[in-house]
């Protein structure tokens, strides 16, 4: 900045654009659907201010609530726990083939397919034998019939039905995101290394590792807060059924707004989201700042 | 006040953008058939409609919502055929239709309704889920429309009540239905039932054949909850021995743990649990439910009689026949039905064309019955028809349907019509939740009671 000697204010003029958009469509909202979580509200007609009521029910008399919590903190970690298996694909992809970019491609392709039609096509896996369902049929042919279940609708099977598809479909997203990451590790580094007598994991150890942290945590805190709002794929396949066996926060949220017609307790729920991804970020971001300090 | 009022609309814009993303999702296969359904804001023209544009009067665009998307249905060509010969006869009307899914509509119409934005025409559904919107101030009463021609005469006594509120009528049905179980007789003679059920014990057994030979016995979509709720208040229409059990739970004669309701639970559990319903129910939507009976791949569906002109245009088109709910332990009368007073035109109180939309609906509404009859649909719907359906070449399963009405005797409305939004969200789970497992009948009762008590207004 000092090179180019422009001056603050000129900074502010450019910046002031963008940062009154950001303003207008993210906390405005934000600090609107607090507000409106503390009302007493079904949308349509008048609403009274019942000051925290909404979050009392919520923390304790909604059945549904800690539950589908629940549900989306493992959906999370179930994500999280995806990525350093991205990263030794990566890592894997990058040493040993030599033009990974294509299999990476592949891998890529879920990710840009549209969520609905990704749920749709899981269903129909997923299917009961009897409506020939992919899964259980090849569950059949294997001579493995006790092994097939109706994936969507058993309450304690549905989930994880639903937590698979989502780790299969941005599996390639993460996988693309570490492997560009060890692709810009120069390759002089390894070298070196290997003058060195580190080779091989030896060299991922300690040259791999410490230099692809930044990213690892791009990924970490894109795969957790894209589980935490979750929503389409639970709405396309399962609706939250069956008897909210499968609702997440957002999903929770969407039927008290919409169907219940609870709009002030919808938003009560919103609000509850965005602290929980507020500060979910702030602890990953803690946690990763020390980490990167101790290789450094 | 103002200030309120502006954060409101700006938290209703976000949830907006969440939920029409939503619909978004969903519309891409309905609106592939060009011009026809037409998304509200963003066509000018969308093509073959209106070609007249000199005409003196003032040039009107009025948006008609409506959940008429599937091309193959009579209800379709019905709206489109109307609406085209109303712009031929009045140029400077032009007429968009959007058209969305019924679940869509729905959510639309909500969001839309939050910021006052409802469309000049729009649908909703009879008594308790009206009302919200009512007492929002967002439709205008039709009273003067009705009265202008006759047009309230061509409805069926007492049917325009569900659409009333303090005497005025807000919304014009579509269609005025009962719960029916519909059967293919094929099936029936397939697995050797001779006859159909009178009574739940002879429903069970039937099942129970039925399931032997491999066939399904009853077709349903409860990834749509209110399937299930539909069929499950028939149950307790005959264990209540009669109608008018929410009537009194809201009147606070008797509450859901009453032996009643609970009865109704466990039947409708041993029904489950005897296999009735196609594996994976709870995942499967009531479209794709509907169509395992059409396919003629299940021997029965409980539905309202607004299938009727689909089933007669579907694969399995006469080789069904419909049979009456029957009765439950031993008690209820089979001439009471499950009540489907249909979805209903209404017309928005802030519409900048106001007379001009209830014009049209007064064509529209006028012209119904005559249309519907003309393209074989006439069945269950709330208005006189002139004509007899036999000699007009209706199928022998409508024929029975329209003799089923006259038997009527009196019944209920769907949970959703009576009870608010609230409890009936916690209602359509709970019966949801029959489908995937065992519950202890008192805790579902328990269950029901305690949401309704919260939501009580």
């Amino acid at each position: 900045m000092k090179v180019l000697k422009v001056p603050a204010r000129t900074i502010a003029v450019f910046v002031l654009p963008c940062l009154l958009l950001y303003v207008c469509l993210v906390f405005v909202p934000i600090v609107v659907s607090v507000y409106t979580g503390l009302l007493k509200w079904d949308g349509l007609t008048a609403s009274t201010f019942i000051g925290l009521g909404n979050f009392k029910d919520m923390f304790f008399n909604d059945p549904v609530f800690w539950p589908s919590v629940r549900r989306t903190l493992l959906y999370a970690v179930a994500s999280m726990i995806e990525i350093p298996l991205c990263l030794f694909m990566a890592i894997l992809l990058n040493r040993y083939l030599k033009k990974g970019n294509t299999l990476v491609s592949i891998y890529f392709t879920p990710v840009i397919l549209s969520v609905v039609i990704i749920g749709q096509l899981w269903k129909t896996v997923y299917n009961p034998t009897s409506m020939g369902g992919m899964l259980n049929g090849v569950l059949v042919s294997l001579g493995l019939d006790s092994w097939t279940h109706n994936w969507l609708t058993e309450p304690k099977i549905a989930m994880f039905a639903l937590y698979f598809v989502s780790l299969w479909q941005y599996f390639g997203y993460h996988l693309l995101i570490q492997y560009t990451g060890v692709q810009n590790i120069p390759d002089e580094l390894y070298e070196a290394a290997k003058i060195d007598g580190a080779d091989g994991f030896k060299a991922d150890r300690y040259i791999t590792l410490p230099l692809i942290v930044p990213i690892f945590k791009i990924s970490i805190v894109l795969a957790f807060i894209g589980s935490l709002q979750a929503f389409d794929l639970v709405m396309v396949m399962t609706g939250g059924g069956p008897a909210h066996a499968t609702d997440v926060i957002s999903t929770h949220m969407y039927t008290s707004s919409f169907g219940s017609f609870k709009y002030g307790y919808g938003s009560a729920i919103a609000t509850f989201l965005v602290v929980v991804c507020l500060v979910f970020t702030g602890f990953i971001n803690t946690i990763f700042n020390r980490i990167e300090r101790k290789f450094n | 006040m103002v200030k309120t009022k502006m954060q409101k609309s700006f938290a209703i814009g976000l949830t907006a953008v969440m939920a029409l993303s939503l619909a978004a999702c969903g519309n891409s296969n309905n609106n592939t058939n060009e011009g026809a359904a037409t998304n509200a804001p963003k066509s000018t023209d969308s093509g073959n409609a209106a070609t007249a544009t000199t005409d003196s009067g003032k040039k009107v665009t009025l948006t008609f919502q409506n959940i008429y998307p599937d091309p193959a249905t009579p209800a379709y060509k019905m709206i489109h055929e109307l609406t085209d010969q109303y712009m031929k006869e009045h140029p400077n009307v032009k007429i968009e239709l959007d058209t969305l899914n019924t679940d869509q509509q729905k959510v639309k119409l909500k969001t839309q309704a939050a910021s006052k934005e409802v469309p000049d025409i729009t649908i909703v559904n009879p008594a308790a889920q009206m009302k919200p919107f009512v007492d929002a101030g967002l439709f205008a009463p039709l009273n003067d429309m009705l009265d202008q021609n006759g047009l309230k005469d061509t409805y069926q006594e007492g049917l325009l009540d569900y659409y009333s509120f303090d005497n005025n009528v807000y919304a014009l049905p579509d269609g005025n239905n009962i719960e029916v179980v519909y059967y293919n007789k094929e099936l029936f003679d397939q697995a050797g039932i001779k006859n159909t059920p009178t009574t739940f014990e002879e429903l069970l057994q039937d099942v129970k054949i039925l399931k032997d030979k491999g066939i399904t016995p009853m077709a349903i979509g409860e990834k749509d909850s209110w399937t299930g709720s539909f069929l499950f208040m028939n149950i307790l229409l005959r264990t209540n021995g009669g109608p008018g059990f929410l009537q009194d739970v809201l009147d606070g004669k008797k509450t859901f743990e009453d032996p009643a309701f609970i009865e109704a639970v466990d039947a409708f559990q041993q029904l489950v649990q005897a296999g009735a319903f196609p594996d994976g129910a709870t995942s499967i939507d009531a479209n794709a439910g509907g169509n395992i009976f059409k396919t003629g791949k299940a021997a029965m569906w409980s539905i309202g009689s607004w299938e009727t002109g689909a089933i007669d245009a579907s694969s399995v088109a006469g080789k069904v026949g419909a049979f009456q709910f029957p009765t439950v332990n031993g008690k209820g009368d089979p001439n009471e039905f499950m009540l489907a007073p249909g979805s209903a035109f209404a017309v928005s109180a802030n519409s900048e064309h106001l007379q001009e939309t209830k014009d049209f609906l007064n064509f529209f509404a006028s012209e119904y019955p005559k249309k519907q009859f003309e393209l074989k649909n006439a069945v269950g719907i709330g208005q006189k028809v002139d004509g007899d359906l036999k000699a007009a070449g209706y199928s022998d399963l409508a024929v029975n349907i329209a003799g089923l009405f006259n038997q009527v005797k009196g019944g209920d409305l769907a949970f959703d019509n009576t009870m608010n939004p609230a409890t009936a969200q916690v209602h359509l789970s709970s019966i949801q939740n029959l489908f995937v497992q065992k519950v202890d009948s008192a805790a579902v009762a328990k269950e029901h009671q305690t949401a309704y008590e919260a939501n009580k207004e």
